[in-house]
């Protein structure tokens, strides 16, 4: 084996504050080799982060500080090095990638002007000059090789003009730029939709190749490790818990925690896939007959031009009593406009929706309609009043449906038992929960006044993987002893595999493919459908093996490619 | 970039006519009568009658509204009932010496707070940071008028340096006759005695009317140079190898200047109330000593007329930062742009 | 590549609750010094236009009390103050000059309070054509110069305590509503709002359960900090002469009166003046150390 371009050996690190000191880091050692893909994994808080800001440098001291250990980057200690010299290698040497590719732009300055000083600034410190006009033909030769060739108008345009997926190449590019010899991506296109997500990783594995650079992969996705790294570490709080090449960690983990992270991770294929099925399909639950939603905007000088976008186009769905029906699109695709039409929250432009067998405007008291259908948030952090008890969240919807304040009493305490909290949990505020019981509230709450209907708007994808199955396993379990009957939201294909026993496939405002979830897993007919299974990192080569195929012509001509400039 | 500053300067034209007919209903159901108001308590009811004939009083209050305001876009302020002159004519008098106070004030403002207020937010919690902490804050609680006694007492009574009252030395016979700023014209005629009277002259009451708001632009700049600092894509400059300098000052002043600079144009108002008492203690003879003897007499047409010059004063002001804005801040512009 | 693995680190989870949000609160207001020293000053201006009466050196000096013997006298273990120019204590005098600023603070603020509040909620809840009405109306009084306004109503209704509070309080309310409209609209893209409307819960239930509570840190620094701007304001109608008559002492007014003595007394102008400035210099000490305690932004 090569010797390492990057090594850190037994690094303690920790933070002080309010005269507290915390230990993050515990003897964490990890290396780089030259060429070599690594991933460091681990779920937030993990100490991944702090691990990779101590290897660039730009931790504030205090309040963190090193405590022993040493860091040393192509045999130089960086620990021991001048900040002049340290800053030398900075995006020459070593070079990142940060994890979300809005805020990692400045808004008020171009593009072009960001590489430029990045290129200029770096060459002041290398004693070289380059005329500017050599510059810009450097900046756009880099924009080229991220696979983006309308670098003169990317050069001119400011951050907020261009898509998610560009953003995410020119930081890229951005880091390409003093051909540095080792990359530190953190979380590299977790914020972007499936398939462009795919599109970066293809991206990332080339240019590692082509430009013979090392690779630092910081992430929390199992999948993403799969596909771009040579060797894993895995770390949990502060310690590095397993270290071993891909195929071994995926093939056979060792330590408990990683087992467990791997277990966490919903099956797409295989015998890992829990089959959910509907035992007793009775008579139809929501009935939605070519709902059409245009949003009207208005603009101009005296807001008088009026453009509309056209959200949901001509949608057919039929949910029946007992379904767990997953509604799976990218963002943007239309499917949460479509869940607040369930709920009578936006009106649809044409169309009809009808709830057990009642148009949903035939609904004359709102507190009728209200007991039968409520909605479970995505991120409980904003579904919840952060100012007001438990207690007080869920007698909301008991208050305004006439309960009296014996009732409500009584029935918070059932709710809490029902999601498994214990009673104490009653008096407390949101920030003394975890995100999962949080969850488990915001859930309480939709169920308080015992509705049929839930509206699950992707209720698990802002928490950790291991609290997310919890969450399901609960709802699942509620499904079974308060017979509900689920409409999930979600963009987490994986997960919609194990939790719903039918699925539609949003595109664009249109439903371009449902079926029962088996069905349409495993025999995909849509296009579209088939570039989206194909994209979505999995755990295991068999399941690779499972995963629809799918031509690059037939990828491009269903997906609008992300480096479109809009 | 042009349509957004369009945009802007309709909507501060509305607030001009909005502000227009709020003062005019104001000075109408205030109670009394304006004529009597006027005329003062020894007029006889003929006097009032004739006064309230001349002013329209007994006209519809749509009329009145209407003719009033038809007035307004003729330039027309109406009378003063203190100097017998028109409105307009006396404000127009003492413009230049307001407009010279504010707009020094100003730049005064400007050139001390935000490079303090940097300065702080770089040596944060350090000594550094403390003191600017506490004379900021004390700007900021120094009530105009007490400021202005203490300067005057320590810097005119005890150093004998800075006059105590007053634009300019009289004895020198300038008048300016180019654009009504002293500093300005003096320049112009090379006259550096006045220059350096006037100068003398102007220190001291915009030290007075500026400390307010040095203190707290210069606070608001260091908790927005802090709060950009903590942004992704300032890490992602320092892990890209730029300078400490290039950062702070090109990328995070950037950025954290749009705070102060709409905190100035919004506190504007006030900087012109502010100035009522600093120029009423200074002798200063520009529109805020005449507005307050015009309110003092219960001069309404006068005092109208201040409101509104004050108003004209804050729509220019807010223009020329939004413009300065458009230029540091895309954003806003290409929004409106692109739609 | 030898593989590594480490035994299982034990979980031990922290179960037991940390310090309640009220414990937390007191242990940053005690460890913030500005707070601290804001609150000493706050407290030592109330108790002492509380207790005037019992705590003033000379009571009798509160009134048109005159003394000849005794005018202009400077600073001294007698007079702390010195005297004015008909000779009464300006130390006491400043201490009931307190009760007058004070009830002031609590007429303008008690009632633009709940007033600006009312219409921010309104504003940033009912989108449309209320919020239309309501933020351009706040657009309008931003642009007239508030010390001018005042001067001019108090100036047509004639001076008096009274009518300055009517006045100030005409121009206050709105950096309320503008406060409160502007934490409301960011609150609006909160899925609990939403939540609330789902559960079908009435207009005024989420204007002021669910929104109002998520405004009142906001509100309680903005009250700390304009109570010493109030002060202010009154203390700079009364220097102009618009402000509460003779001879109840008034800190305005002192300076006012002081400043024709000056340089030569100067502490007739200088010490009702400084006076002013303890008050202000608390609120602010104090409405600064909330707004780092509560982490909120006015």
């Amino acid at each position: 084996m090569s010797t390492p371009i990057l090594e850190v050996s037994s690094l303690n690190l920790s933070f002080t504050t309010y005269g507290r000191r915390a230990q993050v880091l515990h003897d964490v050692s990890l290396s780089v080799s030259k060429g070599e893909r690594v991933a460091l994994i681990g779920q937030s808080g993990s100490g991944k982060t702090v691990t990779m800001r101590a290897i660039i440098g730009t931790l504030p001291m205090p309040p963190a500080n090193i405590e022993s250990g040493s860091i040393s980057f192509e045999g130089r200690d960086l620990l021991n090095l001048t900040k002049p010299e340290r800053n030398r290698i900075k995006g020459t040497g070593i070079s990142i990638v940060l994890q979300d590719p809005l805020l990692s732009f400045n808004p008020v300055l171009t593009i072009g002007r960001q590489m430029d000083d990045i290129l200029r600034y770096a060459e002041i410190r290398l004693g070289q000059r380059q005329s500017a006009s050599q510059r810009k033909a450097l900046i756009l030769k880099t924009l080229n090789k991220v696979q983006l060739p309308q670098g003169v108008q990317i050069f001119d345009a400011y951050p907020m003009m261009l898509s998610g997926g560009m953003r995410q190449r020119v930081l890229i590019a951005m880091a390409l730029l003093n051909k540095p010899r080792l990359l530190i991506a953190d979380e590299p296109g977790t914020a972007l939709d499936v398939t462009t997500q795919k599109e970066i990783l293809n991206l990332l594995n080339k240019l590692v190749k082509d430009e013979e650079l090392s690779l630092l992969l910081i992430t929390h996705d199992l999948g993403v490790v799969r596909e771009i790294s040579d060797r894993v570490y895995v770390m949990e709080r502060g310690h590095i818990v397993e270290a071993n090449t891909n195929e071994e960690i995926f093939s056979n983990p060792v330590h408990p925690y990683t087992q467990k992270l791997m277990a966490c991770v919903p099956a797409l294929y295989g015998e890992r896939v829990r089959e959910v099925k509907n035992d007793q399909p009775g008579r139809p639950k929501i009935q939605v007959a070519a709902i059409t939603k245009d949003f009207t905007q208005r603009s101009g000088f005296f807001k008088r031009t009026w453009s509309s976008v056209r959200a949901v186009n001509s949608v057919n769905l039929e949910i029946e009593s007992g379904d767990v029906f997953g509604i799976a699109g990218e963002s943007g695709s239309g499917k949460t406009t479509l869940a607040k039409m369930l709920l009578g929250l936006h009106l649809p432009s044409s169309g009809q929706i009808k709830i057990d067998g009642r148009p949903i405007n035939d609904f004359s008291d709102a507190k009728e309609f209200r007991k039968l259908i409520q909605i479970v948030y995505q991120n409980p952090g904003s579904s919840l009043n952060p100012k007001r008890t438990v207690t007080q969240q869920l007698a909301v919807p008991l208050t305004f449906t006439n309960h009296s304040k014996a009732s409500i009493m009584t029935r918070t305490a059932e709710l809490l038992e029902m999601v498994d909290l214990p009673p104490s949990y009653a008096s407390m505020y949101p920030h003394e929960l975890s995100g999962g019981q949080k969850q488990r509230v915001a859930i309480a709450r939709a169920l308080s006044v015992n509705p049929k209907i839930l509206v699950l708007d992707e209720p698990t994808s802002a928490l950790d993987v291991l609290i997310q199955n919890t969450v399901i396993d609960l709802l699942l379990k509620l499904r079974q002893e308060l017979d509900l009957t689920y409409v999930f939201i979600s963009h987490d294909l994986s997960l919609m595999r194990n939790f719903c026993n039918r699925v539609a496939i949003m595109f664009r405002g249109e439903i371009c493919e449902q079926g029962l979830t088996r069905d349409v897993f495993a025999n995909p007919k849509h296009a579209y459908t088939r570039a989206l299974l194909s994209s979505i990192p999995v755990i295991s080569e068999r399941e690779e093996r499972l995963k629809p195929k799918i031509t690059t012509a037939e990828r491009q001509a269903v997906l609008a490619s992300s480096t479109a400039l809009t | 970039m042009l349509f957004y500053l369009a945009k802007r300067a309709i909507s501060l034209l509305l607030v001009l006519l909005g502000l227009a007919i709020l003062i005019f209903v104001i000075a109408r159901i205030v109670p009394g009568d304006p004529a009597r108001i006027a005329l003062g308590p020894l007029a006889t009811a003929t006097q009032v009658f004739e006064m309230r004939q001349e002013m329209g009083l007994d006209d519809p209050f749509v009329v009145q509204l209407w003719n009033y305001l038809y007035g307004l876009a003729h330039g027309d302020l109406g009378k003063s009932f203190l100097t017998s002159r028109p409105v307009m004519h006396d404000i127009m008098q003492a413009l230049p010496a307001t407009f010279e106070l504010v707009l020094f004030t100003i730049v005064l403002q400007v050139i001390l707070s935000i490079p303090l207020g940097v300065v702080a937010a770089i040596y944060r919690d350090t000594w550094v940071d403390n003191v600017s902490r506490i004379v900021s804050l004390i700007g900021v609680v120094t009530p105009g008028f007490v400021l202005a006694i203490i300067l005057q007492l320590v810097a005119s009574y005890k150093l004998q340096f800075f006059p105590v009252t007053g634009r300019i030395d009289q004895g020198l016979g300038y008048s300016a006759a180019h654009s009504g700023l002293l500093l300005v014209d003096s320049i112009i005629d090379q006259r550096w005695d006045v220059f350096g009277d006037a100068l003398r002259h102007i220190l001291l009451p915009s030290i007075a009317l500026a400390a307010g708001g040095i203190g707290q632009v210069m606070r608001i700049t260091r908790s927005s140079m802090i709060e950009v600092s903590g942004r992704d894509f300032i890490e992602a400059s320092r892990a890209n190898g730029i300078p400490e300098r290039v950062v702070q000052f090109r990328y995070m002043l950037r950025i954290a200047c749009i705070a102060p600079l709409t905190i100035l144009g919004l506190e504007f108002a006030s900087l012109i109330g502010n100035a009522f008492v600093v120029e009423f203690v200074f002798s200063w003879p520009g529109i805020a000593s005449y507005g307050v003897r015009t309110i003092l007499q219960k001069d309404l047409n006068a005092v109208i007329g201040v409101v509104l010059v004050s108003g004209v004063f804050f729509i220019i002001a807010n223009l020329t930062i939004d413009t300065i804005l458009g230029f540091i801040d895309p954003r806003n512009r290409l929004r409106e742009d692109s739609k | 590549m030898m593989p590594v693995v480490t035994p299982e680190i034990s979980t031990q989870h922290n179960t037991e609750r940390l310090m309640t949000s009220n414990q937390m609160a007191w242990f940053r207001f005690t460890r913030n010094p500005s707070a601290v020293i804001g609150a000493v000053m706050v407290l030592s201006v109330v108790l002492a236009a509380i207790f005037a009466p019992i705590l003033s050196p000379s009571p009798q000096s509160a009134g048109s009390f005159v003394d000849f013997a005794h005018r202009h006298h400077a600073p001294s273990i007698d007079f702390w103050f010195g005297t004015d120019n008909v000779g009464r204590d300006i130390f006491s005098r400043v201490i009931y000059g307190y009760r007058v600023s004070l009830s002031l603070v609590v007429g303008v603020l008690g009632v633009a309070v709940p007033f600006g509040v009312v219409l921010g909620l309104m504003a940033g809840y009912f989108a449309g054509r209320t919020e239309f009405v309501i933020m351009r109306f706040t657009d309008v009084m931003l642009a007239i110069p508030p010390l001018a306004m005042a001067l001019a109503i108090t100036a047509v209704l004639s001076p008096s305590l009274i009518n300055a509070m009517i006045a100030i309080t005409m121009l206050w309310w709105t950096w309320h509503t503008r406060l409160i409209y502007r934490i409301v609209k960011a609150q609006m893209s909160e899925d609990y709002i939403e939540a609330a409307k789902v559960a079908g819960a009435s207009h005024a239930h989420i204007m002021f359960k669910e929104l109002l509570p998520n405004c009142v840190s906001a509100i309680s620094v903005k009250i700390s900090l304009d109570a010493g701007f109030v002060i202010l304001f009154g203390a700079t109608l009364s220097f102009l002469g618009l402000g509460v008559h003779p001879p109840t002492p008034d800190l305005g007014t002192m300076v006012s009166t002081g400043s024709e003595y000056l340089p030569e007394f100067w502490w007739e102008a200088m010490m009702p003046g400084l006076a002013i400035l303890y008050a202000i210099l608390g609120f602010n000490l104090l409405g600064d150390g909330l707004r780092d305690m509560m982490d909120v932004e006015v």
